[in-house]
């Protein structure tokens, strides 16, 4: 396999940045963290206009989009934990490399950090697939191995201060030589020098865990009538509910999650289209009955025209109220 | 050294210990602090002071008092960035050491630290050797081959930005056993002489090489037997090389140790001698007699007498302190002279008649030293 790309630097937002940095100093079960960092690949061109020749050279930029506090990847002697690696790694994103923050430390990768990083860098087989130069075809070479290495550590002469100090470099690994190149960092913020990052910016962030079942807390051993007649009447709500879905179930919503997204919204789309067209005709058929209301009332005005306003006001009054009614019923049963 | 503090955690405090006092080098602790924010934690980290190449090397000992069962984490000094004992080998795995040191750590087992430590050195020395292998010096490169093979031999590169690349050898000399030779040694580290040589490295551009700096280096403590300041190198003839400087020196060396050896007898018969007139010692230094005191008398003033002999006794007479039993100075201290290495004497005097001399010399000096007591301060 042949070397990474040299990177010309790794971009961060700030508030991923922040994020970090807060982990790190409210870590308060342990003096350090580490975990995963996810993001994404970019090939930005820069253009070098002079007189002689305008020649365009391209730098390859790793946007660190999201990171994933977990040292569980890895054993104390630096050994890489490939299985559960796996499992926290989230689909669709790539694994760019992964932090370590430690209080009270010089700045400088430790023993473990450069075995870690040493044996993370080699595992081929999870590199993220590389844009290629021409981003519009689809042969993108997948050779970027998470080699990124970001070091936080907060300085050792900082006592009596209340000034909390805290200090991160970024290294790139190479596999080539076994060392740590160090990558600036750019903090990605608004203002013109940071629009080329705006402009291939691709926000990443994980879809939240919905909860979609409907439960009770199980601890909640309460013998009480009415609770009981309540939550009959929410298992009933819901059976209707299911029955108007047909078939689809609310924990199916988390298929919207993941890699089977795609398929998935054709269905639901069907579905909410489906509900469209009865809501359609429920509404018709409001219509049309208001109309006959309409139409009786008018027949009463005129058989009892002598009865006074106060029954001219009172009917559309009422119809109103029906109106309304209908309405509610009609959204219900959907 | 802050090894008593309270705050170390047991298993921290045994690691360390275990280290300091088992190490065959000198081991020190430069800093101890914890890793919490206000340092007011369990104390889990500390800097140590590594001797190596005549030198110190510094390493941050980064433990984690939350999680006694992890090992310790390492953090090398900012020059040795390339340093990275586990993947020394030329294979891409790394090797297996790394598995015994620390999958299967113990953290009851106070010896593992040092183990660990060990491991690292041997490995520092390795990774120097490896570096000034690659320097592309073809002097160095001859120089090199003909000193690798003493043992104890250690090499430095030392690439300071700032400054021009040089490399340093600890050649350690005379395949002697001073502590085997002085009676009743009290060294507990092997004494040993050492030539630094620093080389600056050779640019291709230069032409003529520079001679290289030479120094010899000695512990504080062999000063007590021979002092190596006293040492004059022979001089560096120009387009001379190491394996023809090295024996000569070695032999001039020798001969010096062991003369020093015999010297302690020669200083232990000048006190035995002393007593004859002195009486016997108050207090001697038994192994390297390097001292002595008498209390001495003149009428009804009593006084004692301190000699401080040289280790280049007989050729250099012994200073005398005169210390009154009698007279204070303000701050309730004994009144003292100072040190008197002017009175009659000759080398090449008998031991008895030196120790005649000097007890004539005394007994006038007495005299002298009491008018000045008693004048000078008020007397108890």
């Amino acid at each position: 396999m042949d070397n990474p790309p040299p990177l010309q630097k790794i971009a961060i937002s700030g508030a991923t940045l922040s994020s970090l940095i807060h982990r790190f100093s409210t870590a308060t079960s342990t003096s350090s963290i580490d975990g995963l960092l996810f993001g994404n690949l970019t090939y930005v061109t820069s253009l070098n206009l002079s007189d002689d020749s305008s020649e365009t050279s391209q730098t390859l930029l790793a946007t660190v989009t999201s990171f994933l506090t977990s040292s569980s990847f890895h054993d104390t002697s630096g050994k890489i934990n490939t299985s559960s690696l796996r499992r926290l790694i989230p689909n669709s994103t790539s694994l760019l490399g992964w932090f370590s923050g430690r209080r009270r430390t010089p700045l400088r990768p430790s023993l473990r950090e450069f075995s870690i990083t040493s044996s993370l860098s080699s595992l081929f087989e999870l590199s993220s697939t590389k844009p290629s130069p021409n981003s519009n075809s689809s042969s993108s070479s997948p050779n970027f191995n998470p080699c990124l290495f970001f070091l936080l550590a907060s300085p050792i002469s900082d006592q009596t201060s209340h000034i909390h100090t805290h200090d991160y470099r970024a290294y790139q690994f190479l596999t080539g030589t076994n060392s740590f190149n160090p990558v600036s960092i750019d903090i990605i913020n608004i203002g013109p020098a940071f629009r080329d990052h705006y402009g291939s910016f691709i926000p990443n962030s994980p879809f939240p865990t919905l909860d979609c079942q409907l439960s009770y807390s199980p601890m909640i051993r309460d013998d009480d009538d009415e609770r009981l007649s309540k939550m009959k009447q929410a298992s009933k709500d819901q059976m209707e509910l299911d029955a108007c879905v047909e078939g689809l179930e609310v924990g199916r919503l988390s298929k919207l999650m993941g890699s089977e997204a795609k398929n998935y919204t054709q269905s639901l789309e069907d579905l909410y289209l489906k509900m469209l067209v009865k809501i359609e005709n429920l509404t018709t058929l409001v219509e049309q009955s208001s109309a006959r209301v309409l139409e009786q009332e008018f027949v009463m005005l005129l058989s009892t025209e002598g009865e006074g306003r106060e029954a001219h006001l009172c009917m559309p009054i009422n119809a109103n109220q029906y109106d309304e009614k209908s309405q509610i019923v009609a959204l219900e049963t959907i | 050294m802050g090894v008593g503090t309270d705050n170390v955690p047991p298993f921290i405090a045994a690691h360390l210990s275990h280290l300091l006092s088992h190490s065959r080098l000198s081991l020190k602790v430069d800093q101890m602090w914890s890793s919490d924010k206000y340092n007011f934690g369990f104390i889990d980290r500390f800097t140590l002071l590594i001797p190596y190449c005549l030198d110190f090397i510094k390493w941050d000992v980064i433990y984690d008092a939350e999680s006694p069962t992890t090992p310790p984490d390492v953090i090398f000094g900012p020059e040795d960035e390339h340093f990275h004992p586990f993947h020394m080998t030329t294979s891409a795995q790394p090797d297996d050491n790394i598995n015994s040191l620390f999958s299967d750590w113990n953290y009851k087992d106070p010896a593992r630290l040092l183990a660990l430590i060990q491991f690292l050195r041997d490995q520092y020395v390795l990774y120097q050797g490896k570096r000034i292998g690659e320097v592309d010096d073809d002097r160095l490169k001859f120089e090199v081959s003909t000193i690798v093979s003493r043992e104890g031999l250690e090499m430095h590169m030392s690439s300071a930005a700032d400054k021009s690349e040089e490399v340093k050898f600890a050649v350690p000399l005379l395949d002697m056993n001073i502590n085997k030779m002085v009676s009743g040694c009290p060294w507990r580290q092997l004494q040993k002489i050492y030539l630094q040589v620093v080389y600056p490295v050779g640019r291709k551009y230069m032409s003529a090489s520079s001679a290289p700096r030479l120094k010899l280096v000695s512990s504080s403590e062999l000063k007590a037997l021979y002092s190596i300041d006293d040492v004059k190198l022979p001089h560096w003839v120009d387009g001379m090389c190491l394996a023809e400087y090295l024996p000569n020196l070695e032999e001039h060396l020798g001969k010096q140790v062991l003369e020093a050896v015999s010297l302690i007898d020669v200083r232990r018969h000048f006190i035995e001698a002393l007593s004859g007139s002195l009486g016997r010692p108050v207090e001697a230094d038994p192994i390297f007699c390097r001292k002595a005191t008498f209390l001495s008398a003149s009428g009804v003033f009593t006084f004692l007498v301190h000699f401080l002999i040289p280790s280049q006794f007989p050729k250099q007479q012994p200073a005398i302190i005169l210390q009154s039993s009698q007279h204070f100075n303000s701050q309730m201290a004994p009144m003292k002279s100072r040190p008197i290495s002017d009175y009659p004497w000759s080398p090449r005097w008998e031991l008895l008649l030196m120790a005649e001399r000097t007890c004539e010399f005394l007994a006038d000096e007495a005299l002298n030293f009491k008018r000045q007591c008693s004048e000078g301060q008020v007397q108890l």
